[in-house]
């Protein structure tokens, strides 16, 4: 019997000729990523463990991002302790503000990330680096200083679900339909301890951008990790990002699944959008059509990719948004925002009356730029709607396609894009 | 290794926002261990007097060496280790669940704080039971009804080790000296 894609990098990692599912193994790390919101924190608990350096600065990416620019004392001291780390331990790979932009868009756009290999980062959206072929998960601070010291990494081998997707992925749908419905078809829990594999022919359609909805979503069903085999075009992308040599893995083809999960694109009736407060609630977009919002959000590490600036602008081209409803869009990295001025995007968003940030997480988990006030409503293209997630506790967050949240973002209510694409 | 203490019932559904929230995240000095430790433990469940999944008297009464046996889903989210460490800092010692989801169970294990998940457990416990968790014998008893539940953990050999060093980073201390 053989091996899953991801079986196959575990088995490799951990120097074993086979693995199989729950077992424990201890994996070599190749790329260890924090950010800001506990970079400071991993550094601290690195420093008690009493070593002098970390086992090899140039496995590790620090990449500010949830509270950059800084927006107070106690998040520019955090970023000062950071960069401090960065400096004695000579981390290379270090993006300060103005340079990168959210990890996991820089991760895979830096080329950092690698097909066949072990990424880890303090960041539970960490799995979004699976769409190069990579394992990718989250660990937390101790974890992290720990995977510092040592470059190791314990693992349950996660058995593999294969969500099999065939169709036409097409306007006015998008990855992020495709994947809130998958969400609502899985629940919270119906990867808990297993890893997503997106297989199929949608799949190999969709763009390197679209794909990365995908893994970066894996989480929000509990899912180890979310992944993608390698096609040529990831490997083309690869290549336009890196000289680094890497070697592409693939499952064997007698592998064993926990399950295979069809899905068929024309399943999907129109857009999707998940009603508070889980991720996983997607209804079509009809049923909650006409609820009012007070803010749109574009942005985030699922969906503020320049894929995503395109078809917002296409629908807010020429149009102004809802006087009343904060509009904000911020691009996902400073790639992205360069890509979208040259396209003239940002002159769009500007003229209909929509504000943009700089490249940063934002408003999505309550860091800055757009946090909810009481009783406030988002419709929002990013990847969690828990109570209290980017505000107040009674604020509420309805997740969405970039092109509903534009669409909603010219009434000021939840609206079907449809009539705008 | 056996902890027994005084059970909090949780309900399905705990995130990691609702245990420590994303406004909080940067607070704390986290060079100084007794000044984090008191800012993580004071910032936790913030806004829990508006979620029906944790008792309302939770913060008040919550008393070092209390257990938390909570329904499925404990955990969802994000990789803040946060959420774990205020159950620590206000005095869990540990928690039980229907399911736990993996980087909320591996940081409470690493802080010493076992996350133990057992399907069904949460039917077997109400608030104010006496649990007692044998770690080793992968035993949790109901002290107060007497009811035993058997635990089968996907772990590392050496995690009961970790927590009786006091969680991951004395573990790693004492594998050094």
């Amino acid at each position: 019997m053989g091996m899953t894609l991801v079986e196959k990098i575990l088995a490799n990692k951990s120097g074993q000729l086979v693995v199989r599912p729950d077992e424990i193994v201890e994996v070599s790390v190749d790329l260890a990523m924090t950010h800001d919101a506990l970079g400071a924190h991993t550094a601290a608990k690195f420093n008690e463990l009493g070593v002098a350096k970390v086992w090899d600065p140039q496995k590790i990416v620090v990449i500010p991002d949830h509270y950059v620019p800084n927006k107070d004392i106690d998040t520019a001291r955090k970023c000062l302790n950071l960069k401090k780390f960065v400096r004695e331990q000579g981390i290379e790979n270090y993006y300060e503000v103005g340079k990168g932009g959210i990890c996991h868009q820089v991760l895979v756009e830096k080329g950092h990330v690698l097909p066949g290999t072990v990424v880890v980062g303090t960041d539970s959206h960490t799995t979004t680096s699976g769409v190069v072929g990579a394992f990718a998960t989250g660990i937390g601070i101790d974890e992290m200083a720990v995977v510092f010291k040592t470059g190791r990494l314990w693992e349950r081998v996660p058995a593999t679900i294969k969500i099999n997707v065939e169709g036409k992925l097409e306007s006015p749908l998008f990855a992020k339909d495709l994947m809130l419905f998958i969400l609502s078809r899985l629940g919270v829990s119906g990867a808990l301890f297993k890893s997503l594999q997106f297989t199929g022919s949608t799949v190999s359609e969709m763009s390197i951008d679209g794909r990365m909805v995908l893994t970066n979503m894996a989480i929000e069903a509990g899912a180890t990790n979310g992944i993608i085999e390698p096609d040529d075009k990831l490997v083309d992308y690869i290549r336009s990002r890196t000289d680094a040599p890497f070697e592409v893995v693939k499952g064997d083809p007698d592998a064993e699944y926990a399950e295979t999960i069809e899905f068929r694109t024309d399943d999907i009736k129109e857009p999707i959008v998940a009603v508070p407060p889980k991720p996983t609630n997607g209804v079509g977009v009809t049923e909650v059509e006409g609820t009012k919002i007070d803010q749109a959000f574009i942005g985030s590490c699922t969906n503020g990719r320049l894929e995503d600036l395109r078809v917002a602008a296409k629908i807010l081209k020429g149009r102004k948004v809802d006087r009343y409803t904060k509009v904000i869009v911020i691009p996902a990295s400073q790639e992205v925002y360069k890509g979208a001025l040259d396209e003239g995007l940002i002159t769009i968003f500007v003229e209909a009356g929509a504000m943009v940030g700089p490249p940063t997480c934002g408003p999505c988990m309550e860091a800055h730029m757009g946090i909810l006030g009481p009783e406030e409503v988002s419709i929002s293209s990013t990847n969690r709607n828990f109570e209290g997630r980017s505000g107040d506790v009674s604020s509420k967050i309805y997740l969405a396609s970039p092109a509903t949240v534009a669409a909603s973002a010219l009434t000021g209510k939840i609206t079907d894009p449809r009539q705008f694409l | 290794m056996k902890i027994s203490g005084r059970v909090w019932k949780f309900g399905k559904d705990v995130d990691t926002d609702e245990l420590f929230s994303g406004r909080y995240i940067m607070g704390g000095d986290e060079t100084s261990e007794s000044n984090y430790q008191q800012f993580i433990g004071e910032s936790g469940l913030s806004d829990v007097a508006e979620r029906d999944n944790v008792p309302s008297n939770f913060l008040t009464d919550v008393q070092p060496g209390d257990v938390i046996v909570a329904e499925e889903n404990f955990g969802i989210g994000s990789s803040r280790q946060q959420a774990a460490e205020t159950l620590k800092f206000k005095g869990v010692r540990a928690i039980v669940a229907d399911s736990i989801h993996r980087i909320y169970f591996r940081n409470s294990w690493n802080l010493g704080c076992p996350a133990i998940d057992l399907p069904g457990i949460s039917q077997g416990f109400n608030t104010g039971d006496n649990i007692e968790i044998d770690l080793r014998e992968s035993l949790v008893t109901n002290l107060t009804t007497g009811k035993e539940f058997r635990f089968h953990l996907i772990m590392p050999s050496w995690f009961i080790d970790m927590v009786e060093a006091g969680g991951l980073i004395p573990y790693h201390k004492a594998l050094k000296s």
